[in-house]
C-alpha cells in the first residue's frame, strides 16, 4: 500500500471510528437509565441512536470497500 | 467539582458525554472548534479541558501553547481516535496532559477527572480473579475454567494432578466455591499425618479411643457435611490405610475410631496429587479402586511455563498484594516483567510468588521501582541470569565467555563437545578458559 492510500484509508477509519466512539457513550448512558440515574426515556432515545450509528459505520465500511476496489486494487 | 470545556466537533458525543460528566458532579461547557475554544478560555477558568485531537479548524495540538500560558494552566485530556498518535503525544506534552483513545467509556471519564494516572489503576483493575481466586488469561487456565465450571455443577469427586506449587489448594477452593454448596470448604494434607493419626484425622475418634484421646473428635469428612472435602498429597496416604478411606467412599458412611457407630456423611472429595497419572499406574502409590473412587473427573493443571503469557498478570498481582499489605507502592517496568516471563519457574506458581516478595523485600520502600534479583535462584533449577544476555552496553568478550559457559554446562564440561557446539576448535577453547583463569595449565 503506497502512502496516498494509507493517508485515505487512515480517514475512512478514523470516520468509522466517530461512530463507535457515539455507540459507548450511548451505551454508558443506558446503563445510567437502568441505574435510575438519568430518566428512563433517555435510554429509548439512546437505544435508536446506537442503531443508526452502527447504519453510520456499516455505510463508511462500505465506502471503504467500494473506494479501495475501485482505486487501489491492481 | 471541576469546570471542564470540551472540546469536540461530534455534538451528539458531546451531548452524552455532558450528561455523564455533569453526572460525575462536575459543570461542563462544550466548543465544536478550536476558534469556540479559544473563546471559551478568554471568558472561562477551566479546571480541565477535554480536547479531541482532531478537530474542523486544526489539531487539539495548536491549543497547548495558549494553555500553557494561561495564569493558571488546566489538566488537559487529548481525546486520540488512534493509539499510535499516544506515543506522539507523550513525547509533545509535559506531564499536565494524558490522552483518552475513542471509544471512550465512562470509566475513562471518570479516570481523567479525578486526576489519576491513566491507566494505572485500569491496568490493575483488569487482573481478573476467575471464582474470586484464580488468576490467568492463557488457554490452558481458560480450558481450566471451563472443567471447573462443568464438574461443579455435579456432585462428583475430583481428582487434581499437577507440579508441585501449581496451585491445586486455589483449584480445589475454586471448585468448592464453584459448586455453591451449603457446607464448608475443609482441607488436609494426608501426608502430613503419622499412620496412626491419619485414621483419627479423617473419621474422628471416640474419647478413649487410644492414649491421648480425652474427647470425642469429629473427622474431616464429618467437617465438611455439604461441603468440599479437599486432601492433599492423597498419593502420600498409606496403602494400609486406604481400604478404609474406600469403604467412606464407597458406603458413604463414616465409623469414628474406637466406634462402632455409624455416621453418614455427603461431601465431595476433591484430593490433589503432584504424582503424574502414569506414575501413580505404575508407583502403586494409590489402590487402583480408590484411583477410581477419587478420580471420577480428573484435572490436570498447566504448569506455569505452560502459561507464560499469565506471568505478568500473577506478577502484578502478587505486587498488589504486597504492595496493600506493607502500604508500598512497587511498579513493575515492562522489561522486568519479560525476565520474569522468561524464565521457566520449575516451583510454578509458588515460586514465582515467593520471588516476587524477596524482590519487593530488597527493594527501596521508598521508591516504587522494583530491584530485581540478579538470579532467580531456585533449588529446583540451575541459577538463571536475570539480566538479558544480549544487552547494549556489553562487550563482546562478555557476552563470549557467557556462551562459552552455558555451553559447557549443557554438555556437562564436555569440552570436545563443548568446542564443536560452538564452532571453535578445542584448543581455542582451552586457550580461553585459560585466559579466564578458569583452567589449571596442566589441564591444556
Amino acid at each position: 500500500m503506497n502512502e496516498d492510500a494509507f493517508q485515505k484509508l487512515s480517514i475512512y477509519v478514523h470516520d468509522a471510528r466517530k461512530p463507535l466512539n457515539r455507540i459507548s457513550m450511548q451505551a454508558e448512558l443506558i446503563k445510567m437509565a437502568l441505574n435510575g440515574d438519568v430518566p428512563a426515556e433517555k435510554a429509548l432515545v439512546a437505544l435508536d441512536k446506537i442503531i443508526a450509528s452502527t447504519k453510520d459505520c456499516s455505510a463508511t465500511l462500505s465506502e471503504l470497500t467500494a473506494e479501495f476496489s475501485n482505486t487501489h486494487v491492481e | 467539582m471541576l469546570t471542564v470545556l470540551l472540546v469536540d466537533d461530534d455534538a451528539e458525543f458531546t451531548e452524552v458525554a455532558c450528561t455523564i460528566i455533569e453526572f460525575l458532579g462536575h459543570e461542563v461547557l462544550t466548543a465544536s472548534s478550536l476558534e469556540e475554544a479559544r473563546d471559551w478560555l478568554k471568558k472561562e477558568t477551566f479546571d480541565h479541558i477535554l480536547l479531541d485531537f482532531m478537530l474542523p479548524d486544526g489539531s487539539g495540538a495548536h491549543l497547548f501553547d495558549e494553555l500553557n500560558s494561561l495564569p493558571k494552566s488546566p489538566r488537559v485530556t487529548l481525546i486520540t481516535g488512534h493509539p499510535s498518535v499516544k506515543s506522539v503525544i507523550k513525547g509533545l506534552c509535559g506531564p499536565n496532559i494524558d490522552y483518552l483513545v475513542k471509544p471512550i467509556q465512562r470509566e475513562d471519564l471518570e479516570q481523567v477527572l479525578s486526576g489519576k494516572p491513566q491507566g494505572k489503576s485500569k491496568k490493575e483493575d483488569s487482573i481478573k480473579q476467575h471464582f474470586g481466586l484464580l488468576i490467568g488469561e492463557s488457554a490452558p487456565m481458560k480450558e481450566l475454567y471451563k472443567l471447573i465450571e462443568r464438574v461443579s455443577r455435579t456432585s462428583a469427586n475430583v481428582m487434581l494432578l499437577g507440579e508441585s506449587g501449581v496451585g491445586k489448594e486455589v483449584v480445589a477452593a475454586a471448585i468448592h466455591r464453584a459448586s455453591e454448596s451449603e457446607g464448608p470448604y475443609v482441607a488436609t494434607n494426608c501426608g502430613a499425618f503419622s499412620k496412626e493419626l491419619i485414621g483419627s484425622e479423617l473419621f474422628g475418634h471416640e474419647k478413649g479411643a487410644f492414649t491421648g484421646a480425652v474427647g470425642r473428635k469429629e473427622g474431616v469428612f464429618e467437617q465438611a457435611e455439604g461441603g468440599t472435602l479437599f486432601l492433599d498429597e492423597i498419593t502420600e496416604m498409606s496403602i494400609d490405610m486406604q481400604p478404609n478411606l474406600l469403604r467412606v467412599l464407597e458406603n458413604k458412611v463414616v465409623i469414628r475410631v474406637g466406634g462402632t457407630k455409624t455416621t453418614p456423611v455427603n461431601c465431595r472429595v476433591v484430593s490433589a496429587t503432584n504424582r503424574t497419572m502414569e506414575e501413580i499406574a505404575q508407583s502403586k502409590v494409590l489402590r487402583e479402586d480408590i484411583y477410581f473412587r477419587l478420580a471420577v473427573f480428573p484435572i490436570t493443571i498447566p504448569p506455569l511455563r505452560d502459561r507464560k503469557e499469565d506471568i505478568p498478570l500473577l506478577a502484578r498481582r502478587f505486587m498488589e498484594e504486597f504492595n496493600a499489605e506493607n502500604g508500598s507502592q512497587f511498579t513493575w517496568k515492562d522489561s522486568q516483567l519479560d525476565t520474569l516471563q522468561a524464565y521457566d519457574w520449575p516451583g510454578n506458581v509458588r515460586e514465582l510468588r515467593h520471588f516476587v516478595h524477596r524482590a519487593a523485600i530488597m527493594s527501596d520502600p521508598e521508591k516504587s521501582a522494583i530491584e530485581l534479583p540478579k538470579t532467580i535462584e531456585s533449588p529446583f533449577a540451575q541459577k538463571q541470569s536475570t539480566s538479558p544476555s544480549l544487552q547494549a552496553g556489553r562487550t563482546i568478550e562478555d557476552v563470549e565467555k557467557e556462551l562459552i559457559y552455558a555451553t559447557l554446562e549443557k554438555v556437562s564440561g564436555n569440552k570436545t563437545t563443548a568446542a564443536e557446539m560452538l564452532g571453535i576448535s578445542t584448543k581455542t577453547l582451552y586457550n580461553r578458559l585459560h585466559a579466564y583463569g578458569d583452567l589449571s595449565k596442566d589441564e591444556q
